[in-house]
C-alpha cells in the first residue's frame, strides 16, 4: 500500500467509489451522511465536546443520470471546527486523517470517508463539498467550495470567503449529489438516525427529511464518552502477508523493535521466547527493511508459536446500560425493554465488548414480521448485507421461544421489536471492502450469543407477566361467558326450576373464583419478579422503581424498564424549527 | 316421525342416561362440587388385542375432563351439542357432522349470549361429536349422526339386499339385475338384510374400487360364484359395517387385495380387519376380523416378476407410514399377537426393502390378457397363498 503513489489513490477511489459505499443512487445519499455525521461525532468526542447535530437532506432538481434525483444533504455540527488550512486536504486528498493508525474505536479509520462523497459530487454534479468551519480561534467563520484534484489527489480550495456565524465553532458541509431517497427499511435514512441515536446518548440531533418537519431529538446524558487511547495490535492476531505489509510501515528499524513497538504484548521475555522456537538470534537486529519474505516468515512462525499474554480490554469502550436504556426511549414509545452491557472481553486475540438491548414499541413493527435489526460497529450502523453478519448469526442461534418470543426455525424472531446489538473492538474485522459485515468467528458469534441470552432472560420477565395477565383476563373472561351457557343448558336438559338454577350459578362461581385467584397468585409471583429485578436496577429507572424494594438477582449485568415506565429520557417530538 | 332402526342391541337408554349425567353434573354445580366428564380413552396404549375377538378393543384408560376456568369452555360445548342431540333423537332427525356444525352456528347466530360458543371450523364441532360419542359409549350413528357413504361399491350374481327404510317399509335390491352398475352399502349396515340364492365361494375385497370395476366388467361375477367389493381406500364405516355384516350373516372367506406398502398393511387392512384406535368403542360392529390378506404378498413379487419402485427417501408421506410401520411393530396390539405374525412379518419385509408394489401391477404380468389378474387372484386362493 505504501508505494501507492497520491495521484493513484484519487484515481483509484474516483473509479471505484463502489467499494466504498457508492455502488447505488440510495447508497450514495446514505453514505454521504454516514461519512459526515460520523465525521462530527469523532470530532466531538476527541475534543471533550457534547454533540448537537442538524442533519437536512431534501430533493433539489433532478439527477444528472438515470433514474436519479438532485439531492441536498447537509450536516453541520458544533465540533471544534477545521482549521482553514486543512479544508483542501479533509474533503479532496484521500488517505488524509487524524485517525490514521489502527488500534483506537473511533468511527472513522482510513481517511478516505468524506473525500470519497466530495469525490460522489464531483463526479455527477461538478462540485464538491460546500464547507463552512469556524474554531474557536477565529472570529469569523471561512466558507468555500472543495474539489478533489482527482489526478493528483490533493483538495482545491475554491471561492473561499470570509463570513458571519454566530456559533462559537463547528464545521457545516453541503453536498449536491444524484441519489435517490429511502426512508425506512433496513438500507433507510430513518434507520441510520435511530441507530446513530441509539448508541450515542449523548448526541442531540435536529432533522428534517424530505417534506417532514424537523425532528428534534435531545440529549440524555451529558457526559462525552471518552475514547481510550489506541492500542497495538496482537501479534496473534495476523496472518503472515498482513505481517509483512505491517512491517512496511515502520520504516528502517530492525526487527526487535517492530516487534516491540509494532505489537501489544510483545516483551523481552517474549523476545527470547521467540528465539527458542526458532527465531534466528542474528535476524533480530537486522533492519526490517533488509528482511526476505523467507526471514519474516521464520519471524511470524515463531511468533505465532509462543504463548502470549492475551491483549488488554482497555482499548474498547461501551456506552453502558444506563445510557443505553435511557437512549432507547428516545426511539419511541415502549413498552418493555432490556438491555446488557457485557464485560470487554478476548476474542480471537482481539479485544472487544458487546451490548445489547432489546425493546418492544408500542406503534412500531408487527406480530408475524421479524424483529427490526440494528447491527452497529464501532457504534457506526450496519445496514447492509446482513445475513452473514456475526450479529444475525449468534441472533439466529438462540431458542428465543424460551424467553416467549416466536421464532420460525434458525432465523430471526418475530414481533414489534427492535434488537439492536453493538460490537465494540479497535480491531473489527469485517467480510468485505465496505464494512458492512463483521466476520462470523466461532468465538464472537459465542460472546454476541451470551449477550443476547443475557438481555433476553430479562425480557422473558416482562413477557411472563404480560402473559399471565392475559391469562387471569382470559380465565375471567371464560367464567363469565361459559358459565351461564352451561348452566342454562344443564337446568333445560334436567328440566329444573329456577332456585335449582340460583344454587348452580352460585356454585359453578365459587369454583371458578377459586380457579382465578390462582391465576392472580401467579401474576402477583410474576409482578413481584419484575420488580426485584427492576429495584435492583433502580439507578436506570428512577424512584418509581427504587420504591419497591425486592432481593438481589441471579445474574447481575442486565436491566430493564417497567411497562410504560417514565422515561425519564425526554420523547421524541416533531415541530418547526 | 317413526324411530330409527337400532343399529344394536344397546344395553343404555340414551336420552335417560344423557339426563342423568346432566343431573349429576347440575347437582354437583349446586354443592359447589367440580363436575368430572369422562370418555373412553380411544389411543393406541388404550388399545387391546385378544385373537378370539378379533378386533380392538379399549382398556380402562379414561380421559377426565374436571371444570374449571379452562375446561368450562369445553364443558359448555359438550352440554350445547348434547342437547341438540338429544332434540334429534327425540324427533327421529338425522345429521351429518357437517350439518350438525351448521345447526349450532343457526342457534348461535340466533342468540347474543351464546356467541363465546361459537366453533371456528368443523374440526372443532366434530371432537365434540367424537367426546360424546367416547363419553356415552355410543356410536356417533346411535346419536343420529351420520358420515357421508363412500366406498364399498359391491358386485355380485347371488346377493340379495332387504332395506328396512324409515317409515319400516322395505326395499329389496337384487345385486344380479345391476349390471356393471355397482350396489353401495349404507353405513347403516345393520337395517340390511342378506339373502343369498345359492351357496357363495368368497367375497373379494379389492382397494381401488377403480379395478374392482374393471374386474366386474370383465365377468368377474359371471364367472365365479362370489361377492366382489371395492374398498376405495381406508374403508369408511359404511365399508368397515358391510364387510361385517356379511361376514356375520353369509359364512364365506373374505379376502382382501390391494397394495404392498405399509399404509395399506395399516391403514386400509388393519382398520377393516380389527378396527383402528380412535374408533375403540365402535370397532366391535365395524370390523370383519375373518378377512385375510391375499395379496399383494411379498412373494407374489417374486414369483410373478411383479414391478415395484423404491420408496423415496424424499417422499414425506411416504418416509412417515415407514415410520408409522416401526411404531406399529413395536406397539400396536395387533401387530404384536402371535396370531398376526405373518402380517407383522410382511410390516419387517417393506420396512427392510423399502419399496412398495401396487395392486395393479399383477396387469404387467400377461399384458394381453385381459383377464389375468382375475386368474392370479383365483390361483392363489386355491393355492391358500394368503395371511
Ligand atoms: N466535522 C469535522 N470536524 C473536525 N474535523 C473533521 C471533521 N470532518 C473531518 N475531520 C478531520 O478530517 C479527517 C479526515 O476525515 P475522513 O472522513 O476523510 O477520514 P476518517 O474519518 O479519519 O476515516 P474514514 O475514512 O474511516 O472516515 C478526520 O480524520 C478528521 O481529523
Ligand atoms: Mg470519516
Amino acid at each position: 500500500m505504501s508505494k501507492i503513489t497520491k495521484s493513484s489513490t484519487a484515481e483509484y477511489f474516483a473509479k471505484n467509489l463502489q467499494q466504498v459505499g457508492f455502488s447505488s443512487p440510495l447508497k450514495a445519499v446514505l453514505t454521504t451522511l454516514k461519512e459526515a455525521v460520523d465525521n462530527s461525532l469523532d470530532a466531538c468526542e476527541q475534543n471533550g465536546i457534547l454533540p448537537e447535530l442538524s442533519v437536512e437532506i431534501k430533493k433539489v432538481g433532478n439527477g444528472s443520470s438515470r433514474n436519479t434525483d438532485l439531492i441536498q444533504i447537509v450536516v453541520e455540527d458544533n465540533g471544534p471546527g477545521i482549521e482553514p488550512d486543512d479544508l483542501a486536504k479533509v474533503f479532496g486528498e484521500y488517505l488524509a486523517s487524524s485517525k490514521f493508525g489502527r488500534g483506537q474505536c473511533s468511527r472513522g479509520q482510513q481517511g478516505i470517508g468524506i473525500s470519497a462523497a466530495t469525490t460522489w459530487a464531483q463526479l455527477t454534479n461538478a462540485k464538491g463539498a460546500f464547507v463552512t468551519t469556524k474554531t474557536k480561534k477565529m472570529r469569523k467563520a471561512i466558507h468555500g467550495q472543495v474539489d478533489v484534484d482527482i489526478k493528483s489527489n490533493v483538495g482545491v480550495l475554491r471561492n473561499k470567503e470570509t463570513i458571519d456565524w454566530n456559533k462559537d465553532h463547528g464545521v457545516k458541509v453541503s453536498f449536491k449529489i444524484d441519489g435517490r431517497i429511502q426512508l425506512n427499511g433496513d438500507g433507510g435514512l430513518i434507520t441510520y438516525l435511530e441507530g446513530t441515536v441509539l448508541v450515542n446518548p449523548h448526541l442531540t440531533l435536529h432533522y428534517k427529511l424530505m417534506d417532514a418537519d424537523w425532528v428534534h431529538v435531545e440529549r440524555v446524558t451529558d457526559t462525552v464518552p471518552s475514547v481510550p487511547e489506541a492500542t497495538l495490535p496482537h501479534p496473534h492476531t495476523f496472518k503472515l502477508g498482513e505481517f509483512i505489509t505491517h512491517a512496511t510501515l515502520f520504516g528502517k528499524i530492525s526487527l526487535r523493535k517492530f516487534l516491540k513497538t509494532g505489537f501489544s504484548r510483545v516483551s523481552e521475555q517474549a523476545i527470547s521466547q521467540f528465539i527458542e522456537k526458532g527465531l534466528p538470534k542474528n535476524l533480530l537486529e537486522k533492519p526490517i527493511t533488509t528482511l526476505g519474505d523467507a526471514d519474516f516468515k521464520k519471524a511470524f512462525q515463531a511468533v505465532q508459536d509462543s504463548p502470549l499474554m492475551a491483549p488488554s480490554t482497555k482499548s474498547v469502550l461501551t456506552v453502558g446500560e444506563e445510557s443505553l436504556s435511557k437512549s432507547i426511549q428516545r426511539l419511541g414509545e415502549i413498552d418493555f425493554f432490556s438491555v446488557a452491557t457485557r464485560r470487554p472481553s478476548i476474542c480471537d486475540f482481539k479485544p472487544v465488548v458487546v451490548e445489547v438491548a432489546l425493546a418492544r414499541f408500542m406503534n412500531r413493527g408487527e406480530g408475524d414480521t421479524p424483529v427490526q435489526l440494528l447491527r452497529f460497529a464501532n457504534r457506526v450502523p450496519l445496514q447492509f448485507d446482513k445475513s452473514g453478519c456475526a450479529i444475525t448469526r449468534a441472533i439466529e442461534s438462540v431458542n428465543w421461544k424460551t424467553y416467549g418470543l416466536q421464532q420460525p426455525k434458525n432465523s430471526l424472531p418475530l414481533g414489534p421489536y427492535v434488537f439492536a446489538v453493538s460490537v465494540v473492538s479497535p480491531f473489527i474485522k469485517f467480510k468485505n471492502a465496505s464494512k458492512e459485515t463483521i466476520d462470523a468467528s466461532d468465538e464472537l458469534v459465542d460472546e454476541i450469543r451470551r449477550a443476547l441470552i443475557q438481555a433476553g432472560q430479562r425480557l422473558s420477565r416482562h413477557i411472563k407477566k404480560e402473559f399471565k395477565e392475559a391469562d387471569l383476563e382470559r380465565k375471567l373472561q371464560h367464567i363469565e361467558q361459559f358459565g351461564p351457557i352451561l348452566v342454562e343448558a344443564l337446568v333445560r336438559i334436567t328440566k329444573s326450576n329456577d332456585s335449582r338454577k340460583k344454587r348452580a350459578e352460585e356454585g359453578l362461581k365459587k369454583l371458578l373464583g377459586r380457579d382465578s385467584k390462582d391465576a392472580e397468585e401467579e401474576l402477583k409471583i410474576a409482578e413481584s419478579r419484575l420488580a426485584e429485578q427492576k429495584a435492583k436496577h433502580a439507578h436506570i429507572f428512577g424512584e418509581e422503581a427504587a420504591e419497591s424494594e425486592g432481593s438481589s438477582e441471579d445474574e447481575g449485568e442486565v436491566n430493564e424498564s417497567p411497562k410504560k415506565s417514565k422515561a425519564n429520557a425526554p420523547k421524541k417530538k416533531a415541530n418547526k424549527k | 316421525m317413526a324411530k330409527l332402526l337400532k343399529i344394536r342391541e344397546l344395553k343404555i337408554d340414551i336420552p335417560k342416561e344423557a339426563k342423568a349425567l346432566a343431573e349429576q353434573m347440575l347437582s354437583d354445580l349446586e354443592k359447589s362440587k367440580r363436575p368430572v366428564l369422562e370418555a373412553v380413552k380411544t389411543s393406541l396404549d388404550n388399545s387391546f388385542y385378544e385373537p378370539k375377538i378379533g378386533y380392538l378393543t379399549p382398556g380402562d384408560k379414561v380421559v377426565r375432563t374436571e371444570l374449571n376456568v379452562s375446561s368450562v369452555q369445553k364443558l359448555a360445548r359438550v352440554v350445547f351439542i348434547l342437547e341438540i342431540m338429544l332434540r334429534n333423537l327425540d324427533i327421529g332427525a338425522v345429521n351429518t357432522k357437517r350439518e350438525l356444525y351448521y345447526i349450532c352456528k343457526g342457534l348461535i347466530k340466533g342468540e347474543k349470549n351464546l356467541k363465546p360458543l361459537d366453533f371456528e371450523d368443523q374440526v372443532e364441532s366434530d371432537a365434540i361429536i367424537d367426546f360424546i360419542g367416547d363419553m356415552l359409549r355410543v356410536y356417533r350413528e346411535e346419536l343420529n349422526c351420520f358420515a357421508n357413504d363412500r366406498g364399498g361399491q359391491t358386485y355380485s350374481q347371488n346377493l340379495i339386499v332387504t332395506e328396512t327404510l324409515l317409515d319400516g317399509s322395505k326395499a329389496v335390491i337384487d345385486l344380479s339385475t345391476l349390471g356393471t352398475a355397482p350396489f353401495q352399502p349404507k353405513n347403516k349396515p345393520q337395517s340390511l338384510k342378506l339373502k343369498i340364492k345359492k351357496k357363495l365361494d368368497f367375497c373379494l375385497v379389492i382397494e381401488s374400487e377403480g379395478t374392482a370395476n374393471t374386474l366386474q366388467s370383465m365377468g368377474f361375477t359371471k364367472r365365479n360364484n362370489c361377492i366382489l367389493i371395492g374398498a376405495g381406500g381406508v374403508p369408511s364405516n359404511g365399508v368397515r359395517g358391510w364387510c361385517k355384516l356379511i361376514q356375520e350373516q353369509i359364512d364365506i372367506p373374505i379376502y382382501f387385495f390391494g397394495d404392498l406398502d405399509a399404509y395399506t398393511m395399516q391403514n386400509i387392512f388393519r382398520t377393516l380387519k380389527a378396527g383402528s384406535a380412535s374408533s375403540l368403542i365402535r370397532n366391535a360392529d365395524f370390523s370383519a376380523p375373518s378377512v385375510r390378506f391375499l395379496g399383494v404378498l411379498p412373494d407374489d413379487v417374486k414369483k410373478y416378476d411383479l414391478p415395484y419402485y423404491n420408496v423415496k427417501e424424499s417422499d414425506p408421506s411416504e418416509q412417515r407410514s415407514l415410520k408409522k410401520a416401526k411404531d406399529a411393530i413395536e406397539n400396536d396390539p395387533f401387530f404384536q399377537d402371535k396370531k398376526n405374525k405373518g402380517l407383522t412379518d410382511i410390516l419387517r419385509w417393506l420396512l427392510k426393502e423399502k419399496i412398495r408394489c401396487e395392486q395393479q401391477s399383477l396387469f404387467s404380468v400377461d399384458p394381453k390378457d385381459p383377464i389375468k389378474m382375475e386368474k392370479i387372484i383365483l390361483e392363489k386362493i386355491k393355492r391358500g397363498s394368503y395371511v
